[in-house]
């Protein structure tokens, strides 16, 4: 058994153990100083201060002080604490904290309702009009938070009952929020964005710059699906009576517009636009971000000190959640790498002699399944890595491919099992909504996603335009 | 003895503190070539790009522990930990270029003051060997040629270690950006101006793409080697030989490099302008006024340190005699060269 | 054991809630940092420097925090299908061969390493302004500590866990919005003074269980 093989085998234990339900951070953690030891096993360095304390004839208390010592005298320990050093002062990671703070202050804000409230009237003239303002509202307010289960669950209290009360059908309801709910962790400012950077070592600018198009073309499909099916089957989505929805003046519902729709957009794009047309970093955008969200909150009188505190400490706690992965991550890949299972691997993928676009759509069935099991954090963490050096073999571009991962794994929170927007609104929801339902509500959009997928492989223009546009070929 | 003969080669994992594509990896690989030809084969090197076990700035905490057994690097990526290391090629120019300085290293006084800085001051469990003496670094990229010290006043610039220091001092606002950023920043106004290194490596930076003023000569780099790393253990393991390998391949590496150095650095700076449309100038004598009064802010808070005025001492005192020689002896070349390329110098 | 669990859990809590409000720091003075350089061209020195060292300390501190809340991703959905029995018994294996190695390794490699820096008292290349990182990089020993003790809690969980068939929870504690929305299945929370802004009334949107509650939007 080569080294290479005992690094593969290090991979199979590893996804294992994560089977095993363990804290993932602390098992890459666990594996990477445990095989490391292994990988950097130095039988001279080890007695090397020993031998010296018997040459120089040491007293009995420091030959075995260092003969102690021996073992713990493995290079391991010290790439370890430098691969931690390197995550902690990793100023594209830097952003992270602040994003999820300007998201958990946003989501508190108080203005997702009257922002669903506003669209609805805006677009009641629309075939299913409910389902349109809460794919916008979705759309909007995840892309300001980020944070999947808080728009899913929200949506589920304010849109829901008021689509079943309007004789919504069940699954044509759930599904759009479940879809439009995860938006949020394609369309910038996104954290997958930025964790993929961080693991693919590209600009977070460009990631941004890209990712931007095929959201939008996502949501737009979406849009299309929700509107075509409310015109073909009208029975899904009834339109609402006046009394329904009452009447108002455009310069009512332009008011509306200016106090719900007009200030969440502003902030999306004030930070959106400091990041695109380069006045400021990620990190400094996502700081401006925060601090415009809290503006927004006091504004809607909505910046309690309790909510400003739930902000701070969830904000730490899902960092923490996400870094310690990289914490983990950082000295697993490189002992993997060093004992050369990423050789290992590149030689049998190139072996296989496959076209550029089996292995593309091998690549995405992978990302796809794991996201039945796994979390966008784990899979992005643990196995974009093990992609990112097969990519320049087959010609693929990194960018590319991180969009479409992000794409992808849009399916990891609707598909079952482990389908966490399905379970998020089930909670939620009153009890003649079955689970099956809004999975079978779910279907439809991933669908629409692989389809979104094979768009953006026809016409790749809509991932490069806008990063060439603004940063140059 | 053939007891040595039939041992496996030792293999030296060597990282360095630059890019894969970067043209100081091709440097690297000429100081590879060097020993493994010499040794016979009985050192091997592998050779690692930035970050391939741990980044640029961390090669020295990592060669001490014995993470890597070698390093290719400079000192200033690590004067965070001592500023007396920027004073081993980034310090303040009394005269000398980075040859004098390599000199001052080897024959000066420099190579026990190095050694009292990482043995004795830091304690450090490593060597450090110093070769190639770097050209001046440019000024820089500049979106406007700017020649008088109002020109840069408030311009936003990127640079790094004491250069920093020096750059405040004149009147710029100095902005840290992590080398990937330097290029669309620069583009969208966070920065207006950066330097790096050389036409060489600035050329496959695309700096070309985002200025096209490039002002060469400059006090702010003027002095710079490169610093190669040995982990104490790994190399006090060898055998004697060997280990005279490791040392002297640097000084014949620099040769090589210097040899490098100036075909890539010279036909990439005129790919520079031609092909790109970069216009070359001269840092104004108005500016290079400017940096010394900046330097000599600078330096009395360096003399703060009682190792520090030391080695300033020594260095100044080294310049003051050699460059004396240097000055008075050497052929004015810019007129041979006016002589037999006329008009091609705008000096 | 009970007793000690409580302890732990504040503790970490304490310190990851403290080092919690960096985030607000960071806004400020990012914030700070980028008004400046637009508006009065001159970029501050620190603020680079600051807004990583806030975000690694913040992360750090909080990752005993988020272990004695059940916070750090796991692969669970087998594990969830388990009885609690069998899953703190698993657990237990997992934490002696997995977690403690890596985490006793933080602190006394993180302390070989901080100490160093101390030695020199380093301070970051990145500015003039010569801002100390020695303290930043203790911050690795001090998060290996908390996990250290958290550690011992969690084992202490499931050994009570194994006796009693149940797990100990943390102590009350700020959740996620879904996870508060899914317990209470209102929107109350987000109640507040927000009425800044009329909106027409016949807006209600009815809710599941309080049709007649007064709703923010629908105020005068
Ligand atoms: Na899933
Ligand atoms: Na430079």
């Amino acid at each position: 058994m080569t080294d290479a093989h005992i690094a593969v085998g290090m991979l199979l234990i590893l996804i294992l153990a994560i089977f095993l339900g363990f804290p993932v951070a602390f098992t890459l953690m666990a594996l990477g100083v445990g095989f490391g030891y292994y990988a950097y096993y130095d039988i001279g360095r080890m007695w090397r201060a020993y031998n010296r304390a018997v040459e120089s004839g040491a007293d009995t208390y420091t030959q075995l002080e260092s003969w102690i010592g021996g073992f713990f005298n493995n290079r391991i320990f010290d790439l370890f604490v430098n691969q931690t050093y390197s995550v902690i002062q990793n100023d594209v990671l830097t952003a992270i904290p602040l994003f999820l703070f300007m998201g958990y202050i946003v989501e508190r804000s108080n203005i997702v309702d009257r922002l669903f409230s506003t669209l609805y009237i805006a677009t009641r003239r629309l075939p299913g009009s409910m389902a349109v303002a809460a794919l916008v509202t979705c759309t909007l307010f995840a892309t300001a938070t980020g944070i999947v289960g808080a728009v899913v669950t929200l949506m589920g209290l304010l849109a829901l009952p008021a689509m079943l009360k309007a004789k919504y059908d069940v699954r044509y309801a759930t599904g759009v929020i479940c879809a439009g709910g995860t938006l949020g962790i394609l369309i910038p400012p996104s954290i997958l964005l930025i964790v993929y950077a961080a693991t693919s070592g590209i600009s977070v600018v460009r990631m941004y710059a890209a990712a931007l198009l095929p959201g939008l073309l996502l949501a737009g499909l979406y849009f299309v699906y929700v509107v075509s099916r409310a015109v073909l089957q009208p029975r899904l989505a009834p339109r609402p009576t006046k009394e329904d929805v009452g009447d108002y003046s455009t310069l009512q519902i332009t008011w509306m517009m200016i106090t719900s729709f007009v200030p969440l957009a502003f902030l999306i794009l004030a930070v959106l636009g400091a990041i695109l047309f380069g006045f400021a970093t990620p990190s400094e955008a996502a700081a401006i971000g925060a601090l415009g969200g809290l503006l927004l909150a006091l504004a809607y009188r909505a910046l309690t000190w309790q909510r400003l505190k739930e902000s701070v400490y969830l904000t730490a706690r899902t960092s923490a959640m996400v870094c310690w992965l990289f914490v983990g991550s950082a000295t697993f890949a490189s002992v993997f790498a060093y004992l050369g299972g990423q050789q290992l691997i590149s030689d049998f993928v190139t072996g296989l002699d496959m076209s550029p676009l089996m292995f593309l759509i091998m690549a995405q069935i992978i990302i796809f399944i794991l996201g039945w099991p796994l979390e966008w954090t784990e899979i992005i963490v643990i196995f974009i890595p093990i992609f990112m050096p097969l990519l320049p073999h087959f010609g693929i571009d990194p960018l590319f491919f991180g969009i479409l991962v992000a794409v992808n794994l849009q399916t990891a929170f609707l598909s079952p099992p482990m389908a966490m927007s399905a379970y998020y609104l089930k909670g939620i929801s009153p009890p003649y909504v079955k689970l099956t339902d809004i999975f079978l509500g779910m279907m439809p959009y991933m669908a629409i996603v692989i389809l979104c997928m094979v768009i953006m492989y026809v016409f790749p223009g809509i991932v490069f335009w806008l990063p060439n546009a603004v940063y140059g070929g | 003895a053939p007891a040595v003969l039939a041992q496996a080669p030792v293999t030296i994992k060597m990282q360095t503190s630059w890019p894969a594509s970067d043209i100081w990896m091709d440097f690297a690989r000429q100081y590879i070539e060097r020993v493994e030809k010499m040794s016979g084969g009985r050192i091997k090197f592998e050779l690692l790009p930035a970050g391939a076990v741990v980044g640029a700035f961390q090669v020295l905490d990592a060669v001490n522990d014995g993470v890597i057994d070698a390093a290719h690097t400079v000192p200033v990526y690590w004067y965070g930990k001592h500023k007396a290391a920027s004073l081993f090629g980034t310090g303040p120019v009394f005269g000398g270029s980075a040859t004098t300085m390599l000199a001052w290293f080897h024959q000066g006084g420099g190579k026990d003051l190095y050694r009292e800085l990482t043995q004795e001051i830091m304690g450090l469990n490593l060597y450090g060997f110093y070769g190639f003496p770097m050209p001046a670094q440019p000024f820089g990229w500049f979106k406007n040629p700017v020649g008088t010290v109002g020109d840069i006043n408030g311009l936003k610039y990127r640079t790094v270690g004491l250069a920093a220091d020096l750059m405040q001092h004149m009147g710029m606002s100095v902005a840290q950006l992590p080398g990937g950023e330097i290029v669309p920043a620069m583009e969208r106004g966070v920065i207006d101006a950066f330097e790096f290194n050389n036409p060489s490596s600035d050329i496959r930076f695309g700096s070309q793409d985002v200025a096209k003023n490039y002002i060469l000569s400059s006090y702010h780099q003027a002095s710079e080697s490169f610093e190669f790393l040995f982990n104490k253990d790994v190399f006090d393991d060898l055998p004697e030989d060997l280990q005279a390998i490791l040392e002297y391949s640097v000084e014949a590496a620099s040769t090589a490099n210097t040899a490098l150095a100036m075909d890539h650095y010279s036909s990439d700076l005129a790919k520079l302008q031609n092909d790109h449309g970069v216009t070359v100038h001269r840092t104004s004598e108005e500016i290079l006024a400017a940096q010394l009064e900046a330097w000599d802010k600078i330096i009395p808070t360096l003399e703060a340190d009682p190792f520090m005025k030391r080695v300033l001492d020594s260095q100044r005192e080294w310049v003051e005699r050699v460059v004396f020689y240097e000055l008075m002896n050497s052929a004015d070349l810019a007129l041979a060269y006016e002589h037999y390329f006329p008009g091609k110098l705008k000096l | 054991m009970l007793r000690y669990i409580s302890f732990a859990d504040d503790l970490s809590a304490w310190f990851g809630k403290v080092f919690a409000w960096g985030v607000m720091i960071m806004t400020l003075g990012v914030s700070y940092e980028v008004v400046v350089r637009y508006f009065f061209r001159a970029p501050t020195s620190w603020a680079f420097d600051l807004s990583y060292m806030l975000y690694g300390t913040l992360f750090m501190m909080a990752g005993a925090y988020t272990l004695s809340r059940d916070g750090h991703v796991r692969g669970d959905f087998i594990y969830r299908l388990w009885k609690p029995r069998t899953q703190a018994w698993l657990e237990l294996v997992l934490y002696l061969i997995f977690f403690f190695p890596g985490v006793t390794a933080l602190i006394f490699s993180g302390w070989k390493y901080a100490e160093r820096s101390w030695r020199y008292m380093e301070v970051s290349s990145n500015s003039p302004a010569g801002v100390p990182i020695f303290q930043f990089k203790t911050v690795i020993v001090a998060a290996g500590i908390l996990l250290f003790l958290q550690g011992v809690a969690q084992v202490f969980r499931c050994i009570v866990c194994i006796r009693t068939g149940e797990w100990v929870k943390a102590a009350e504690d700020v959740e996620e919005l879904d996870k508060v929305l899914l317990e209470t299945k209102s929107l109350d929370v987000l109640k507040s003074g927000s009425e800044a802004i009329d909106l027409p009334p016949g807006l209600v949107q009815p809710h599941e269980g309080r049709p007649d509650e007064k709703r923010d939007g629908d105020s005068r």
